[in-house]
């Protein structure tokens, strides 16, 4: 294991969240609000402390999938506990904990909140929780990548372990190169709605915090009833912004290039609007029943059926009241997801798609058990390993959901709220349904239960397996048994000189 | 790091990722080139991916398809690597007519070796090139002056930089650089001293000492009187047994014939052994197992003068290095096709080493950079490794006046570890003093352990 470039790796991310945290900073300048100062000394300690993490380059820039991996979900873990201790530090969020999951589920896009009212905050602290979901959507480490060129071939395991998706590739040759054409079509995009908003006669702080929420398809907004006060073409400004966040990044590429033709025949972006078009088809005949008009109706659905399915979590009606059969559907769009290489959680639809297209090879191998075929998406063959780890990750995700399911159970809840609550959490959602629905929210869970929600929310994030590194023990062993080889081995090597 | 910034690399596509594929992306990844391999093994593209930071298709590189979906119309260069020759060439012809590329084709059969001028002009090519044919031209060299762990040419020729490694008891060892320079009267430059594994540019106060591997540069008769001046026989050897008959051998046994050495094969297969004493009426073709110990002794190993195993199997050829060297007092040559254990075959001690992967690797990196530099005022003629990548000898165009130009070279300030280790003007090689300058017009070569230097500029601090 390579422990100083992770060391020096993890020294990078602490200036790059010093820095970001001077964004809050400025809105506090401009609001004249004093909780700039706690904003300040947190972003000044920690690029401090990243600076002296960082002082010494590595000499050999060489690691791997594993180190990546560990990496990646180490320093999500320490983002977040220093993203939180502006909330603690300000006491507007009292508990440390609950800073905590208020900052997690903003870094993983969640947008679960802790938090009744909103408004209460400051305008810096809620333009932070806005703009975590913003550095969470693309990553931090793929961020790293695309302004700090690195020598060496291992970057691909950084973006890698932080990217969504089954099997992650690249637009061009260079990963650096890569990183920074995903965010300039990040930005471009958040810029691109963020200016709509504004023709929308939306004030200007409100329009950054939707934009960033909606970017990294997180769902922390500014007002406790989210978006249901705004004009009609806000939603569907946001509506549409929120699809556009959740289609894999590829196509954008694609469409960069002039390739509109294999933008549009990508497999996973044509399903992924066609399960759009007919989950809002369905709950139109619900919603109709509620608003009576027909284009209410479509703006509302489409709204829903969007802010589920990319995994964003705004919302403009309280779906809880709706029909068994609406509320069914959103809990499945909850768990499909958005598309694999967009800013939106869940399993994703490529899984989806990889799963159903074995279930269906599995039964033409029941018709003739000596078939041969291959799976196949946009005309290029799955490997075989793709095909099985997205079988595990299938299984591990079922486990891990499981498991938190029992763990939160103690707390007594009901069981839609529970289950709904650990779906929401793990698929990086934010609203779920009954007690944790779009008006409710998550200050009546317990710490522990909290702490469960946490992870989950880092697991759904990090694609489960980075995270879960971090609980095997033999990698922490690995990394303080390298530090100290590699200290032995210095000291050797001066005194034969 | 130790290479500044360029601007933007070339879009290069390298088609099979063999030994020297792979060689070739680790090269000039670090170059800072977008490459994209093809390959037609999944799990090799994967590897390849993975440990580069390149980009990997997996199909067939002969394909329109797939050469347009690996960027071939915005390429700068396709080098094709592959197993097969004419898929090599089919795929350069291909390139050429989508992408209007510069193309690079490896090409290793004997059949097209006397045409590769034709073919390359006739299809367009920037490159062939033959790593058997190049390994055999410096197994050659070598065998003209066997003392010597390497011998390589520059400046087309006339100049020699040679690799010794000092003996027991030898005059120079204990003095330094300095003493040994102004005590000889043959004009020789020291460019780059190995010991224990670390790799010295040395300056005027250098000790030498018995065991290191020293490399000078001269011009083409001074290269050999150097060694005799310093006790060091250089004669050129008269016969030379080669074990296994593939292409390799037969590009050195033509080689050494046309010098005048006998050259005696020993190959396994009845067929191939057929086949060579039709094409080298010359030599002499023993058909028998090269890895008998019975029948060396019997073909007089312990009387040759040179022996070079060019089995396809490294190990066998390390081995059969190993118990000639115990057997007789041959020259002994090793080529290796796939390092990974560059200490141990270090520590084995094994004299002359030829690598046929780095010397491919070795032209086509020149030739890239040679074209990258194209617009600029200097040009990279040829560029060589040497100590196992470590040091870089490279030839560079002076085109027009700069601040190198006509300034003595004790008043320019170099980088540490570079050396200017001759001057080529007018033809003349000018083996460099402190009040030597460089001018418009020449040819200068640097030595250096800096990795990426383009320009001539480059070796100013």
């Amino acid at each position: 294991m390579n422990s100083k470039v992770i060391r020096y790796v993890f020294g990078k991310v602490l200036i790059i969240e010093g820095a970001l945290l001077l964004l809050p900073v400025l809105t506090a300048i401009i609001y004249h609000e004093s909780e700039g100062f706690i904003y300040l000394a947190v972003a000044l300690s920690s690029a401090l402390m990243g600076l002296l993490f960082s002082l010494k380059k590595p000499d050999d820039y060489v690691f791997y999938f594993k180190d990546g991996c560990f990496m990646t979900a180490l320093c999500w873990v320490v983002l977040s506990l220093i993203g939180a201790l502006p909330f603690y530090f300000t006491g507007e969020i009292p508990f440390f904990i609950d800073a905590l999951f208020e900052t997690i589920s903003g870094f993983t896009t969640t947008g679960a909140s802790i938090l009744p009212h909103v408004e209460a905050l400051s305008h810096c602290s809620l333009l932070w929780r806005s703009f975590t979901h913003w550095i969470g959507g693309m990553g931090v480490l793929v961020f790293l990548l695309a302004i700090i060129p690195m020598n060496g071939g291992s970057h691909m395991n950084l973006m890698r372990a932080e990217s969504p998706g089954p099997s992650v590739g690249k637009l061009v040759p260079k990963a650096h190169e890569t990183a920074k054409i995903l965010y300039l079509i990040y930005i471009g995009l958040t810029v691109g709605e963020f200016l709509l908003l504004i023709i929308g006669r939306m004030p200007i702080f409100d329009a950054t915090c939707i934009s960033f929420g909606t970017a990294g398809t997180g769902g922390f907004g500014v007002r406790s009833d989210s978006l249901l006060s705004y004009s009609p073409y806000i939603q569907w400004v946001v509506t549409i912004f929120m699809i556009l966040f959740g289609v894999n990044f590829n196509a954008y590429f694609f469409i960069i290039f002039g390739k509109f033709k294999k933008a549009l025949s990508m497999e996973e972006v044509k399903t992924y609007i066609a399960i759009i078009i007919g989950a809002v088809a369905i709950l139109m005949i619900d919603v109709l029943h509620i608003c009576g008009n027909f284009f209410t109706a479509l703006r509302h659905s489409s709204f829903t059926v969007a802010s589920i399915m990319t995994t964003t979590g705004y919302a403009t009606l309280d779906f809880n009241t709706w029909s068994v059969t609406s509320r069914f559907i959103l809990v499945c769009l909850m768990f499909m997801g958005a598309c694999a290489g967009s800013t939106g959680g869940g399993i994703k639809v490529s899984r989806f798609i990889i799963l159903l297209k074995t279930v269906k090879k599995e039964l033409l191998y029941y018709l003739h058990p000596k078939s041969i075929k291959k799976i196949k998406i946009d005309d290029h063959p799955v490997e075989h390993e793709v095909v099985r780890s997205t079988d595990v990750y299938f299984i591990t995700f079922v486990i891990i959901f499981s498991a938190s399911l029992f763990l939160i159970s103690f707390d007594g809840k009901d069981l839609v709220t529970s289950f709904t609550a650990v779906a929401a959490t793990i698929n990086n959602i934010g609203p779920g349904l009954e007690m944790v629905g779009p008006t409710g929210n998550y200050m009546l869970f317990s710490p522990f239960s909290k702490i469960i929600l946490m992870i989950d929310m880092l697991a759904g994030r990090l694609e489960l397996f980075p995270l879960l590194l971090l609980f095997y023990p033999l990698m922490w062993k690995d990394l303080f048994f390298s530090t100290l080889r590699e200290n032995r081995k210095q000291k050797k090597n001066t005194r034969i000189q | 790091m130790l290479r500044k910034k360029k601007e933007e690399g070339f879009k290069i596509i390298i088609v099979g990722c063999g030994k020297v594929g792979v060689t070739l992306v680790d090269q000039l990844s670090k170059e800072g080139h977008d490459i994209t391999v093809i390959d037609k093994d999944a799990s090799i593209v994967n590897d390849v991916s993975g440990a580069y930071d390149v980009m990997g298709y997996t199909g067939n590189g002969a394909s329109f398809t797939t050469l347009v979906e690996a960027g071939v119309t915005n390429a700068d260069l396709l080098i094709a690597v592959t197993t097969s020759d004419e898929l090599n060439l089919l795929c350069c012809t291909l390139a050429k007519q989508v992408g209007d590329c510069a193309t690079i084709a490896r090409v290793r059969t004997p059949d097209y070796s006397k045409e590769t001028n034709y073919l390359r002009e006739k299809l367009g090519l920037a490159m062939i090139i033959n790593p058997e044919l190049e390994a055999a031209l410096e197994t050659a060299s070598i065998l003209a002056l066997p003392n010597a762990l390497e011998v390589n040419a520059f400046a087309h020729g006339q100049a020699t930089l040679v690799k010794f490694r000092i003996p027991e008891d030898s005059a120079i060892a204990g003095r330094t650089i300095a003493q040994v320079g102004q005590s000889l009267k043959s004009n020789i430059i020291f460019c780059a001293i190995e010991r224990d594994k670390e790799v010295y540019i040395p300056a005027g106060q250098f000790t030498l000492q018995t065991g290191d591997v020293v490399s000078y540069v001269s011009n083409r008769r001074n290269a050999s009187t150097f060694l005799t001046e310093i006790g060091y026989k250089s004669n050129k050897v008269k016969d030379t047994m080669i074990i296994g008959g593939g292409k390799g051998a037969y590009y050195l046994a033509e080689q050494l014939i046309a010098m005048g050495i006998k050259v005696k094969i020993i190959e396994t297969n009845k067929a191939r052994c057929e086949e060579l004493s039709l094409l080298l009426p010359k030599a002499i073709i023993i058909n028998g197992d090269g890895i008998d110990q019975e029948l060396l002794r019997a073909e007089g190993l312990q009387t040759v003068e040179a022996f070079v195993p060019l089995t396809g199997i490294d190990e066998v050829n390390v081995l059969l290095t190993l118990h000639a060297k115990n057997a007789s007092n041959a020259k002994v040559i090793t080529k290796i096709n796939k390092i990974n254990y560059n200490e141990v075959l270090d520590s084995l001690n094994l004299g002359s080493v030829i690598y046929p992967k780095f010397i491919t690797s070795e032209a086509i990196v020149a030739y890239v950079r040679a074209r990258q530099n194209s617009g600029n005022s200097s040009n990279i003629e040829t560029l060589y490794h040497m100590f196992d990548s470590r040091v870089e000898a490279i030839e560079f165009k002076v085109d027009a006046d700069s601040s190198i130009t006509g300034t003595k070279l004790k008043e320019l300030r170099l980088k540490p570890d570079v050396l200017v280790s001759f001057i080529s003007r007018n033809g003349r090689i000018i083996i460099p003093t402190g009040s030597d300058t460089i001018e418009k017009g020449d040819t200068v070569m640097i030595v250096t352990k800096n990795a990426g230097f383009t320009d001539i500029q480059d070796i100013l601090n």
